[in-house]
């Protein structure tokens, strides 16, 4: 990724003011995810509220950031890096506000449970742990895109089989907890639910690091079978 | 996305150097020219490039103290372009060339076009007009001038200009066509029309076009090489060099960076 | 540091000094240019004023004279119509040639540098140096005698330098881009040379041509070294014409005959003792002048016209 300066100054601020919009998007993801998680833990179903109104302001800024893309394409005709980094970024904003779309149906899915007068923890199975390693993915994507840096995304890429294994695993034990006794069946579809929606949080962390990739390197290692590095 | 397409050779610089007196002002160029293909050469002023294309036809020639080094090689008959037993007029009945400003010559529409086939030695009135109206028609232009040719190509705007002159050079039937940036003279409905013009023009002649504009290169070439200080930095497919270039240079150039 | 704005008091006051130094300058410019034009006028005036009365018909039409009052110009216009002719005809094909070929072909080398400068230093040569030259060469050397031809080419000598420097201001003022354009389709120099140069720089040779003419024609040292006479009564044989009994004048006889031309007229005139002989070179010296003036007319509506067509 090219750090000189550009002859435009002007389009130098336009280009990091559209990257600061985009960590500004990240972070207020990454808190609606810990607080959606954090409700799970302790019950506290009035952050539920917080979480859905901070979705609100996610849409306004994924919009904002579109439309800023548009004007800079159409006003500088960005090539080579500086176009990879407008394109991976309208991208990057897409699975961004998907995320957050995800960490509300979590909320959502909790405040369900507890209304229901039911303890997630019971359960006993690894959503927090899944949780936090998806947390922590979120974290390390857009960590790359700040440093672009492409060790850093071809990790969190790598750390997607692992979500994606231990999603498996605690749909299996559910599966069981529901064949064993089918009261549970109600609460046990709100965790898969859940489960779910955090494995999607992954996967949009994992399409967010391989956005960097192609920003910086110029490689496109979507659906192929090519590594990170 | 890789195409492995195999385009076929139409002309192929060899270690090229070019000398005005002492300055070296192109160094060992190597580079191909793709048959019917568009190829673009890209950088910044007095990086070489019309220099580099000006060495295609021996325009070098017509001022003392310029010297080749290198060979250009021109397919299918792999004739050396450079070589001092080629006569430069032979290489220019082979190759035609558009310039920077529309230069019509100050007589008719018509005779401008004649004149590369009379300079051929044809004066047949019937030929001539034949040729003159196919040359027409292939740059765009015929529609707009068929009415008026014994009119004085003067009298027409620069986009027109422009285009007579591609016919000028499209009436000898040239097998490769320079272009020295021949819309920066022009506005940008006149370019558009050039544009599409060397869009319709690779289907029947190869071309070699230098542009200020990167945006230009990106519309129209197929390939496109870029040169900094007379030296060839990366040459290849339009699509990769805007979207992933190789060098630190073309990227600061093709994204206006400071060097 | 000072302030650099200015109030608009300042600007004004600024405005109004530099107006007045054009207005200074302006009325200089006219003062000079009426004192100039003022010559003029006084010298034709006076021309006209003295000659007028013999600015006939007959004056035209008559031979030179004893007596002041039938001697006419008809030898002296005749001779240097004549004189002109041969002139362009001989100058205007060899500077037009040397002035192509200096800047189309010469290769720049020390050789060429000498050429030009030899060329602009002919410019300056006294145009009686000429009449000796011709003197030694045409005359005596190449045996044309004191003729229409000896007189045609020292004059042609004279103006070769000038026909020579504006053919090659001319092509100089032809735009790189049109030979480039010529040469890129494949035409040879000769054939750039044939379509595009000469014709273009026509205008710009032309003027030099009649300018040379213009100066030729009142030359008259050359002319007197070389020997014209300065009273003929006759005319050059016209070609196919009886001359003597049985014997016709072929097409170039009269290049060969002895003439007289105008300024020699003038200068024979006013050396005479007789005033009445003034009165006609006054009138002579109008006519001289009048020639002059329609060349230069002729000049500049053959350069309009030529131009026109010319854009780049």
């Amino acid at each position: 990724m090219n750090e000189s300066q550009h002859l435009s100054s002007q389009f130098d601020e336009e280009l990091s003011r559209l990257r600061t919009h985009v960590l500004q998007m990240g972070g207020l993801v990454e808190t609606q995810v810990s607080a959606a998680i954090e409700a799970y833990s302790t019950g506290e179903v009035a952050s539920v509220k917080t979480i859905v109104e901070t979705d609100r302001k996610v849409n306004d800024l994924e919009k904002a950031i579109d439309d800023d893309c548009a004007h800079i394409i159409a006003k500088r005709q960005p090539t080579a890096s500086d176009l990879r980094l407008i394109l991976g970024i309208s991208k990057i904003v897409t699975d961004l506000e998907r995320a957050g779309d995800e960490a509300k149906k979590i909320a959502k899915g909790v405040r369900r449970i507890y209304e229901n007068g039911h303890l997630p923890g019971q359960y006993g199975v690894g959503i927090r742990h899944l949780a936090e390693a998806a947390l922590v993915m979120i974290r390390r994507a857009l960590d790359a895109f700040a440093r672009l840096d492409t060790p850093q995304a071809a990790d969190v890429i790598k750390a997607d089989t692992d979500v994606d294994a231990e999603f498996k695993s605690i749909i299996r034990q559910l599966i069981t907890h529901m064949m064993e006794d089918p009261r549970t069946i109600t609460t046990s579809i709100d965790i898969i639910w859940i489960a779910r929606a955090i494995e999607r949080i992954g996967d949009h962390a994992k399409n967010i690091s391989e956005q960097v990739v192609y920003v910086v390197e110029g490689r496109d290692i979507r659906h192929t079978k090519e590594k990170a590095q | 996305m890789q195409i492995h397409d195999h385009p076929t050779l139409k002309a192929e610089a060899r270690n090229l150097n070019f000398y005005y007196g002492e300055a070296k002002a192109l160094k060992g160029i190597n580079m191909p020219i793709y048959d019917k293909k568009v190829t673009a050469l890209i950088g910044p002023s007095g990086c070489g490039k019309s220099t580099y294309l000006r060495s295609f036809n021996r325009m070098h020639d017509l001022y003392p103290g310029n010297r080749y080094e290198g060979e250009i090689r021109f397919y299918p008959d792999n004739t050396n372009l450079l070589s001092p037993d080629v006569d430069p007029i032979e290489v220019r009945m082979r190759i035609g060339m558009v310039f920077q400003k529309p230069n019509p010559f100050p007589k008719s529409i018509y005779e401008n076009v004649a004149y590369g086939l009379r300079v051929r030695g044809e004066n047949n009135k019937r030929v001539l007009d034949d040729k003159v109206e196919h040359a027409l028609k292939g740059a765009a232009i015929w529609d707009e001038v068929k009415d008026r040719l014994s009119d004085l190509a003067s009298n027409l705007s620069g986009g027109q200009q422009q285009r007579l002159c591609i016919a000028r050079a499209l009436a000898t039937d040239p097998e490769l066509l320079l272009f020295d940036e021949p819309t920066s003279a022009l506005d940008p409905i006149a370019t558009g029309a050039i544009e599409e013009l060397v869009h319709e023009l690779k289907k029947r002649v190869t071309i070699l076009i230098v542009t200020h504009n990167m945006q230009q290169a990106a519309r129209v070439s197929d390939y496109t090489a870029y040169m900094y200080l007379g030296e060839l930095i990366e040459f290849g497919k339009t699509d990769e060099i805007f979207i992933k270039p190789q060098d630190k240079r073309t990227e600061d150039y093709i994204t206006g960076r400071m060097g | 540091m000072q302030p650099t704005s200015l109030t608009t008091e300042q600007i004004r006051a600024l405005i109004a000094k530099g107006k007045m130094k054009d207005a200074i300058f302006k009325g200089m410019g006219i003062f000079c240019l009426a004192v100039a034009l003022l010559v003029i006028v006084l010298l034709v005036s006076d021309m006209v004023a003295k000659g007028s009365e013999r600015l006939t018909v007959d004056f035209f039409l008559n031979f030179a004279s004893r007596r002041a009052t039938q001697a006419g110009i008809l030898s002296a216009w005749v001779g240097s119509l004549l004189v002109m002719l041969v002139t362009a005809l001989a100058a205007v094909p060899l500077g037009v040639a040397a002035g192509v070929y200096l800047e189309e072909y010469a290769k720049r080398n020390w050789l060429t540098e000498i050429i030009e400068i030899n060329i602009t230093n002919l410019a300056a040569v006294p145009s009686i140096v000429y009449g000796l030259l011709a003197l030694g060469i045409f005359v005596y050397t190449f045996g044309f005698g004191q003729s229409i031809l000896s007189a045609g080419l020292t004059l042609a000598l004279l103006i070769l330098p000038i026909i020579i420097v504006s053919t090659r201001e001319a092509i100089r003022a032809i735009p790189a881009m049109i030979r480039e354009g010529s040469m890129a389709v494949g035409a040879t120099r000769w054939q750039t040379c044939r379509y595009h140069i000469i014709p273009y720089a026509m205008p710009g040779i032309l003027t030099g041509v009649i300018i040379g003419l213009a100066r030729a024609i009142g030359e008259t040292a050359p002319i007197i070294t070389i020997g014209a006479l300065t009273f003929i009564a006759f005319l050059p044989p016209v070609p196919f014409t009886e001359v003597s009994p049985g014997v016709s004048a072929g097409l170039f006889d009269w290049v060969m005959s002895p003439f007289t031309v105008m300024p020699i007229q003038i200068f024979n005139w006013t050396s005479r003792p007789d005033p009445a002989f003034e009165i006609n070179a006054a009138a002579a010296g109008f006519v001289l002048m009048a020639m002059v003036l329609t060349m230069n007319a002729i000049a500049i509506y053959l350069r309009y016209k030529m131009r026109k067509n010319i854009k780049w």
